[in-house]
């Protein structure tokens, strides 16, 4: 197979699964490899822009004025809230994924800092600043494994050079953070109108975006 | 209902809110503007690119719907049915301005030069890693409006190619090769974006 003949068939293959035969031009084309992976980031970073910016108060007064001249709104009530999502698990989540993300960047920072060349295996023997997680597990899907995407299987193909260590490291905070997506997701199902979910959902994207971040601009010096 | 559920700070679910919204309810209006509000405006902003637009579109769209909300019986979920309005009454704006929604007839078949350039030598920079929500926002609203309407209304929203092509009036196929062209562009407008980043 061609690049040009991988193309035409590209559409088909981003978010879904390519055929062997496609698989094995990537396999051996980097260009189209890197292709595949950009569109695929791409597609499904866009949902992070879904519901992101909020309208004015004068939307809301503009629209209370127009219901009341049209004879809609005939009653006042008491203010009523809506229904918030309870799990505060999601809040616990949050702030555990937060914990093990901030000690990685300080850990890079330091290495920034002390060693400003890329860092090699040798070096990286010498930092001895272990990366480990401090956050312990709250919730039982921390400790399943969710399926890893095209998209993650990519990336972490391209971290394969690294320590085993880091790259131990990177797997489980990649699946920390793919079942905090998922898990997510799943609370959605349930209840699609949950704003405060949809908001958890973002975070877990935006989190799972700082991982992939990290670890691009760690390997870009 | 009870008396005992009249009481200022009370929690209302959105079934409820429906309910007394048909009788005419202004606080319950409200609870259901609150919980959809963000997602409406931001669909509204995506497709127009202008807050003072996406403020008029917001207000229109809710309008229609609590102007129908009386004959909703629940047969879908009342998120599908506003988002569905809300993109009904954009598109008509942006119909009504003589504003491009979807390139007539543009399939995938034509670009026979192809998307990859191979320049012996040069490394291939991938963008995985490195897109984060500004910048895929400031790109996205450099896209060409077609474009931009599919990729907004498939990859931001989560609609399906066969509802798109009804919304917009285009083949499913034209739907297709659209949202792909956006991608592409988007591509190339977040490493150009990068580049330049990277000079300064």
């Amino acid at each position: 197979m061609t690049c040009l003949e991988f193309e035409r068939d590209l559409p088909e293959c981003v978010e879904g699964v390519p055929s062997p035969e496609q698989q094995a031009h990537l396999n051996s084309c980097p260009a189209c490899s890197g292709l595949l992976l950009d569109l695929n980031s791409i597609a499904s970073q866009a949902k992070m822009l879904s519901a992101a910016e909020e309208p004015s108060a004068a939307v809301w007064n503009a629209i209370e004025e127009r219901l009341r001249s049209e004879g809609l709104i005939r009653r006042s009530e008491p203010v009523y809230l809506p229904v918030e999502a309870k799990p505060s698990f999601m809040q616990r989540w949050r702030a555990a994924w937060l914990v093990p993300v901030a000690a990685a960047l300080a850990v890079v920072a330091v290495v920034k800092l002390y060693h400003p060349t890329r860092l090699n295996n040798d070096d990286a023997k010498q930092v001895q600043q272990p990366i480990t997680s401090t956050a312990p597990v709250k919730n039982a899907s921390a400790k399943r494994k969710p399926a890893l995407s095209h998209e993650d299987q990519q990336w972490l193909s391209t971290v394969a050079a690294r320590p085993p260590a880091q790259l131990a490291k990177f797997r489980s905070d990649l699946d920390q953070a793919n079942a905090f997506i998922e898990d997510a997701q799943e609370s959605l199902q349930q209840d699609p109108n949950d704003v405060y979910m949809q908001q958890m959902l973002m975070n877990a994207y935006e989190q799972k975006q700082m991982l992939y971040e990290l670890v691009v601009d760690d390997s870009s010096h | 209902m009870t008396d005992a559920r009249k009481q200022q700070g009370e929690k209302l679910t959105e079934a409820e809110a429906i309910e007394r919204a048909k009788q005419g309810d202004a606080a319950a209006f409200k609870v259901l503007y609150d919980l959809h509000k963000r997602r409406v405006y931001s669909l509204c902003l995506r497709m127009t690119q202008n807050t003072a637009s996406a403020e008029d579109l917001t207000q229109e769209a809710f309008l229609q719907l609590f102007r129908k909300i009386g004959t909703f019986r629940g047969e879908s979920a009342f998120s599908t049915w506003l988002h569905r309005m809300s993109v009904n009454v954009v598109l008509m704006q942006l119909r009504k301005k003589n504003l491009p929604i979807v390139p007539i007839d543009d399939t995938l078949e034509g670009d026979e030069e192809g998307t990859i350039k191979k320049e012996p030598g040069a490394p291939d920079e991938r963008l995985a890693g490195s897109i984060d929500r500004l910048r895929l926002q400031r790109a996205v609203d450099e896209l060409p409006p077609g474009y931009r309407t599919i990729f907004v209304l498939h990859d931001v929203e989560g609609y399906e190619h066969n509802e798109i092509a009804e919304m917009v009036g285009c083949s499913i196929g034209n739907s297709k090769s659209q949202l792909h062209k956006a991608r592409l562009k988007l591509r190339e407008l977040l490493r150009v974006d990068r580049a330049e980043k990277a000079r300064k």
